[in-house]
């Protein structure tokens, strides 16, 4: 990468930190990596969303606004933890546990908080 | 032979529609004539009540049979009162006595006289003022040969009497009306008419001091009332008529100032009509009420659930002496009550079903113990009051609905996170199974 240009203004700093961030992460980062992150994206937009409704429209059917909500952010922790524990880099951290494993944990995981979820549904 | 057919026919038809003419609620009637009246000098009146199929029995007022009650059970379905001049009667008549009748289904006729009697007193409990005793009606129009104690009176629109009446005959005491909201007015004086202590023109002074003073304390104008009747909360019906003159054949036979034979026959049938319930009867056969979808009524109803009401009504028909089903009432209201009216709503006659009126409503969002009220009152009909307690709790635990609108983004969002989930497994392990056999075959070119 190029040094930093000490002519350019402040924002342009910005941009091109987030630029760089960004160019970083879709060369350096692996396929498999990027899927999960994918289904992340997909999982926080699906959570806003369903806030942004219980907030400005109506909180009516609190449980039911409890239940979707929590699905999403129980997804994503689970995701979150199964990207953790199947990233290479992390080897060292989890040496107990093998890709296999963290993937049958976020199954069974995922499968039990959606059973809770349909319950609290309504 | 078609002319002589119907002059033969009518009068025929004429008199089997008398003679059909009944009572509804019975046809045995007590007349207490004062010993003074002749009944010969009111056959017209009587014998016209005895062609439309009634039992009377005459009974001078001192005399102490036939009781008009025996152990406080009314022994005739109405009493004719014709004792303007009697002051004292027999131990069975007394105020007390006669107002008891009217609460036990038997209806009275009363003929009031300028004297001072019990009935003056009787006149006061139903509301009329009366004035001072000795002062009869005196009109000195329009001009005519009788004295002015002797008016003729037109008969004001009502329905009790025929549209058309020709004017009446009338001589008697006038009364004032307060405002009893069960007070029928029936003949009103006439405008040019007032009440005056003597038969002459001798009190003349009198009304020039009452002139001078504004006219206050002269009986006069048509705020007075002559003929009047009263229905009572049991739907008995009373009439107060300002004199007994008014039923009797001299009067009946006379003929008006310009020519025309009086509508005193016309004005008695139709006030006796009212009076012994003939006209204007009307009262509720059964009531129903369901839920839309079924015909057997619920014992219980839910929050808003959707409840039809039906009232079958039924008016007296003298004619046919039956209760044919009517529709005409534009204006019934049923209420749905708990304490207080929580759905008021009409209640129309359905087109093409005589005599059933039907609505249907949606029970309000509390559950409670409510009523359905019919309460219609008019002056001179019968009075229909009907109430029904039933109870409407809220709804059972699975009564509720099941999905609800307001929640489909939460729906949405669970259902959007499953499916996500389900896709993503199924892709990782597809890319397992890619990268396993990649790998494999990598060492196995190598």
């Amino acid at each position: 990468m190029a040094g930093p240009k000490s002519s350019k203004p402040a924002s342009s700093a910005t941009t091109e930190a987030v630029s760089s961030l960004w160019k970083s992460y879709t060369e350096q980062t692996p396929d498999r990596l990027k899927f999960i992150d994918a289904f992340l994206v997909f999982i926080i937009l699906s959570g806003v969303t369903q806030f942004l409704y219980c907030v400005l429209v109506t909180n009516f059917p609190f449980n039911a606004f409890l239940a979707g909500f929590s699905s999403s952010v129980g997804q994503f922790v689970l995701t979150a933890s199964l990207r953790s524990q199947v990233n290479p880099e992390n080897r060292s951290e989890f040496k107990e546990v093998s890709p296999e494993r963290a993937f049958a944990d976020f199954a069974l995981g995922s499968i039990v908080l959606h059973f809770f979820v349909y319950n609290f549904l309504g | 032979m078609r002319l002589f057919s119907s002059t033969l026919l009518f009068p025929l038809v004429a008199l089997a529609r008398l003679v059909a003419a009944k009572s509804s609620s019975g046809d045995s009637v007590l007349v207490l004539l004062d010993p003074s009246l002749e009944k010969e000098n009111f056959s017209i009146f009587f014998n016209g009540l005895e062609q439309r199929g009634y039992a009377l029995t005459f009974r001078a007022p001192k005399d102490a049979e036939p009781a008009i009650a025996e152990y406080d059970v009314p022994s005739f379905s109405h009493v004719i009162l014709f004792t303007p001049e009697s002051k004292s009667y027999a131990q069975d008549v007394t105020p007390q006595s006669l107002v008891g009748l009217l609460s036990q289904n038997t209806n009275l006729l009363i003929a009031m006289s300028p004297k001072q009697t019990l009935l003056t007193s009787l006149a006061a409990e139903f509301s009329l003022i009366l004035p001072p005793p000795g002062t009869p009606l005196i009109s000195h129009h329009p001009a005519r040969a009788e004295p002015p104690t002797v008016i003729p009176v037109a008969v004001p629109q009502s329905p009790l009497v025929r549209p058309g009446t020709p004017p009446v005959w009338f001589s008697g005491v006038p009364h004032a009306l307060n405002t009893n909201p069960n007070l029928v007015p029936i003949l009103r004086a006439p405008s040019e008419s007032f009440a005056a202590d003597s038969n002459d023109d001798s009190g003349a002074s009198m009304l020039v001091d009452a002139t001078e003073k504004g006219g206050e304390g002269l009986w006069a104008g048509s705020q007075m009332d002559l003929v009047t009747g009263f229905q009572t909360s049991h739907n008995t019906r009373v009439v107060f008529a300002g004199g007994v003159e008014l039923f009797s054949d001299e009067f009946t036979k006379k003929e008006l100032p310009n020519g025309k034979p009086s509508g005193n026959a016309q004005f008695a049938r139709d006030v006796v009509n009212w009076v012994f319930q003939e006209s204007l009867a009307l009262r509720i056969d059964h009531t129903t009420h369901h839920r839309v979808n079924e015909t057997v009524p619920g014992e219980f109803y839910t929050t808003n659930d959707q409840i039809v009401y039906t009232a079958h009504i039924s008016a007296y028909n003298p004619r046919t002496s039956s209760w044919e089903p009517f529709s005409g009432l534009t204006d019934l209201q049923l209420e749905f009550t708990m304490l207080d009216p929580h759905v008021r709503i009409a209640l129309p006659p359905v087109a093409g079903s005589p005599g059933i009126y039907e609505v249907q409503f949606r029970a309000p969002d509390r559950h409670g113990v409510f009523k359905f009220v019919v309460d219609w009152r008019r002056r001179g009909y019968t009075y229909l009051q009907s109430s029904t307690t039933v109870p409407v709790v809220p709804p059972r635990h699975n009564e509720y609905p099941r999905f609800l609108s307001a929640a489909w983004p939460y729906y949405a969002g669970a259902m959007s996170t499953s499916a996500g989930f389900i896709l993503f497994a199924a892709l990782w392990l597809a890319g397992d199974v890619k990268g396993e056999r990649k790998v494999k075959k990598g060492t196995k070119t190598e």
